[in-house]
């Protein structure tokens, strides 16, 4: 029997749902120290004072772990791929969102550790704070970071993710009507059943046994080691089976802070986050911002796009300049759309920092592209279906990036759609397919664009 | 007072595999003395199905029952690089790394098969578990006898590595987005219908059903793939109507902190779900298959959105679209309020929420 094609069971699921399956929590070793940390109880402010004397001195604590404990204490997820790092392991002197980590406790049991995180004497002078992306730039906006409240560093250091493509002024001169609207979906958590949590083990060989619940293992593992400016041989990371992830386990969030408290106090570590640590101090879903205004014809056609997206990052940059970049490429949605002018800023505000979350960047365009698409179709007392079938992307459309669709099913997926319904398509839309446009389905907006891209 | 029925339609595509691509992921398998394989893959199943899917595909690849093969992702000690479970990129890119791995695995049982079957390995082939020569299906050796032969009589170990990795899309100019390669490994489409029920007296948004139609290129696993979907719809309507982690914002207090505050969709939310599967197979994904875990979840809210408007005559492009947003909506209708501005050809919807309007230092406009 072939496997591929096959209605298999899942391999793990009969574990998962017989309750025998290992997740990290289940891993339980001899001599093990529960840590708890304290966040910030504060938007934004700055640090002025902070003794874990107390806590160190009390009975059970074995080990405070506080930013002057972490070798590399900014590094960034994506400096690899060129984003600067701008957020501490634990916060120094300002804390920039509300549940931010400041000093991490490990003691014989959990209690101890509470007790421990309360025995730290700190002191704050909080500063005002910001919370929305449309106010950022404004001249009396609260300040984020020293170098303002937008990520200054997309390539070529650019304040903004540009797309330019065509010519945006003569596609909103012939346009016969020019629509704008506004699209605003929410932050949202990843709320996966397994809450963040890590069990560090030191080896008698010197290395460290991480178990993580990643969805990224070696991801995970270079995070850890940058932090701790060790080679990999000195990491093992254990995990692969995950109780949810939704994105917000890319982060690498309770695992280096675990390995650091382990080393210290040369005891196994475990951190386990309460649902109402994940509720509010794990990261979310971004909430974006986006402001289409399309150039559309009478019959139809969609001729240039003009787009503006803020993408509140929260605190920190994390994975943002990348979702927006990935949301840039994407900003024409399931059409073909030659004149296009985009500008989205990775914006900064005292929210908890905003990462990776499933269809991360495109699940907001997707929202705004097709909501703003009915809007069209109804302002032009078009057909829904008609109206996107139209400017569907076919094999041989270039993307915003000029990159040629090689097997783009949009039409395919409409007249499935239509045929689920009893939507009856005239004919030209019913005879349509995805192949190479000709005919009335290649306007002279498109012959344009196809003859200046070589294709 | 009445309950509106609504019908809104969203079309959308996604990306495979990380944005501008360099993401690897590696594989080995080795074989144990009575074929059984073992497969090292440092891909995290994190509910996706990947050691399912990655088994299918090294069992077909190799041609044994997909029961004979284990899959291994526990840590980074055995298993090579993996970048990750995120980006819809486990059953495409990870998946054509075990997919090589286990190509390599079927040449090197033919090799030794073909020694001791005195014939050369071009005209064998092997399927479920059994090396037969082409043509002649009672000629041949269990693929066990094989393995055993390896260990014990040829001396060797049979494994076999495989690496995918598409390369790093470049910017020829930030300036314009313009890249010099694909940034996706491929890219999928899909759609969604919503049909909802608006209760114009407690402003209720219910989705009764979502009919929904992916192209997955291939699918490994219909199963699992109809999970995706499935799963995805109901984040997506959990976006549409639901959830927020600032239920009072611009007030960021008061946020839910567990399941009885943050609204995360129930049992109860359940619409009627009709799902199509279309297989346009990928020009290079394995089996032709495509990535749709993260895509699940894009479509439903602007056909919830839409459906609302098709309802009760109000666009509310804020999500989610509570029972507060949907009795504030209707009051703007009732007083006439919620008309676009149409000013020559310029038609301008939602002015309001501009950033020309609620903030001070960015204008920004057509």
């Amino acid at each position: 029997m072939k496997a591929v094609g096959a209605r298999l069971p899942r391999y793990d699921a009969m574990g998962h749902v017989t309750g025998t399956t290992q997740f990290v929590d289940d891993v339980r070793v001899p001599r093990m120290l529960w840590a708890k940390m304290l966040r910030s109880p504060h938007h934004h402010a700055a640090i002025t004072r902070m003794d874990t004397s107390r806590a160190e001195a009390m009975p059970g604590v074995r080990a405070v772990i506080t930013w002057e404990d972490v070798p590399l204490l900014t590094y960034g997820h994506l400096e690899a791929l060129g984003i600067p790092a701008d957020e501490p392991l634990l916060a120094k002197d300002e804390v920039r969102y509300k549940g931010q980590p400041i000093a991490l406790v490990a003691a014989e049991d959990v209690d101890t550790a509470m007790a421990g995180v309360d025995a730290i004497d700190i002191e704050y002078s909080e500063r005002p704070a910001l919370f929305d992306v449309r106010k950022a730039f404004d001249s009396d906006s609260a300040q984020i970071h020293p170098w303002g409240n937008w990520y200054p560093h997309f390539e070529g250091e650019m304040d903004r993710r540009k797309i330019r493509k065509g010519d945006i002024d003569e596609a909103f001169e012939q346009a016969d009507k020019i629509i704008s609207g506004v699209y605003r979906p929410a932050a949202i958590e990843h709320v996966p059943v397994e809450t963040q949590v890590c069990l560090a083990v030191p080896e008698s060989d010197g290395r460290l046994t991480i178990y993580s619940c990643t969805q990224a293992l070696y991801f995970t593992m270079g995070v850890i080691a940058a932090h701790l400016q060790v080679p990999l041989n000195k990491l093992k990371v254990v995990g692969g089976t995950v109780g949810g992830g939704f994105g917000g386990k890319v982060d690498t969030a309770s695992d280096t802070v675990s390995a650091l408290a382990a080393m210290k106090a040369g005891r196994p570590v475990k951190w386990r986050w309460t649902r109402e640590e994940e509720f509010l101090a794990s990261s979310t879903r971004a909430p974006w911002h986006m402001e289409i205004i399309d150039a559309v014809t009478d019959n139809g056609w969609i001729l240039g796009r003009k787009m503006l997206t803020l993408h509140d990052s929260g605190a920190y940059a994390r994975f943002s300049p990348y979702g927006v970049t990935k949301h840039s490429f994407h900003h024409t949605g399931a059409y073909t759309i030659p004149n296009l002018h985009f500008d989205g800023y990775v914006v900064f505000t005292n929210r908890v920092p905003t990462t990776a979350m499933r269809g991360f960047g495109v699940t907001s365009i997707s929202f705004a592209v097709e909501t703003h698409m009915s809007r069209v179709a109804n302002e032009l007392g078009m057909d829904p279906y008609e109206v996107r079938l139209l400017n569907a992307n076919r094999i041989n459309d270039t993307s915003p990036n000029r990159i040629r669709y090689t097997d783009p099913s949009t039409v395919d997926v409409l007249q499935s759609l239509a045929g689920a319904e009893g939507v009856q398509l005239e004919g030209a839309y019913a005879g349509m397919t995805r192949d190479p446009r000709s005919g009335d389905l290649l306007p002279d907006h498109l012959v344009g664009q196809l003859k200046t891209e070589g294709h | 007072m009445a309950v509106h029925r609504g019908r809104g339609i969203a079309a959308i595509e996604y990306p495979t595999g990380m944005n501008q691509n360099g993401d690897p992921s590696q594989a080995w398998i080795k074989v144990k003395p009575d074929g059984r394989i073992d497969v090292f893959s440092g891909t995290a199943d994190i509910g996706n199905g990947a050691k399912t899917i990655q088994s299918q595909i090294v069992a077909d690849t190799i041609g044994v029952p997909y029961e004979w093969v284990t899959f291994d992702n526990s840590n980074t000690d055995s298993s090579p690089v993996c970048t990750g479970t995120f980006a819809s990129r486990a059953t495409f890119v990870a998946g054509k790394a075990v997919l090589k791995a286990a190509r390599e695995v079927q040449r090197k049982l033919l090799d030794v098969a073909a020694q001791e079957m005195e014939i050369s390995p071009e005209d064998l082939e092997i399927e479920d578990g059994r090396v037969s020569v082409k043509g002649l299906p009672d000629e041949g050796m269990d693929v066990g006898e094989v393995a055993g032969a390896a260990v014990y009589g040829h001396g060797i170990l049979v494994t076999g590595t495989g690496a995918q990795l598409n390369p790093y899309a470049a910017f020829t100019d930030p300036g314009t987005g313009e890249v010099d390669s694909p940034p996706h490994a491929a890219i999928s489409y899909a759609g969604c219908v919503a049909e909802v029920e608006v209760d114009d007296v407690t402003g209720e948004v219910r989705v009764t059903k979502l009919t929904q139609s992916y192209d997955v290129g291939r699918a490994i696993n219909p199963s699992l793939v109809e999970g995706q979907i499935q799963g995805g719809a109901i984040m997506g309507l959990g976006l549409g109507v639901l959830e927020t982690s600032y239920p009072y914002y611009p007030s960021v207090e008061h946020r839910g902190s567990g399941f009885g505050s943050y609204y995360a969709p129930s049992p109860l939310d359940m619409p009627d779900l009709e799902t199509i599967i279309i297989e346009n197979p990928s020009e290079d994904g394995p089996y032709g298959a495509k990535g749709i875990g993260e895509m699940a979840n894009n479509s439903q809210p602007a056909a919830i959105a839409t459906a609302v408007y098709d309802a009760i005559g109000v666009w509310i492009t804020e999500l989610p679209i509570t029972p507060e947003a949907v009795l504030k909506a209707l009051d703007k209708k009732a007083a006439g309020e919620d008309q676009p501005r149409r000013d020559g050809k310029m038609v301008i919807f939602d002015e309001d929420l501009s950033v020309n309007t609620v903030g001070a230092g960015l204008q920004w406009t057509a």
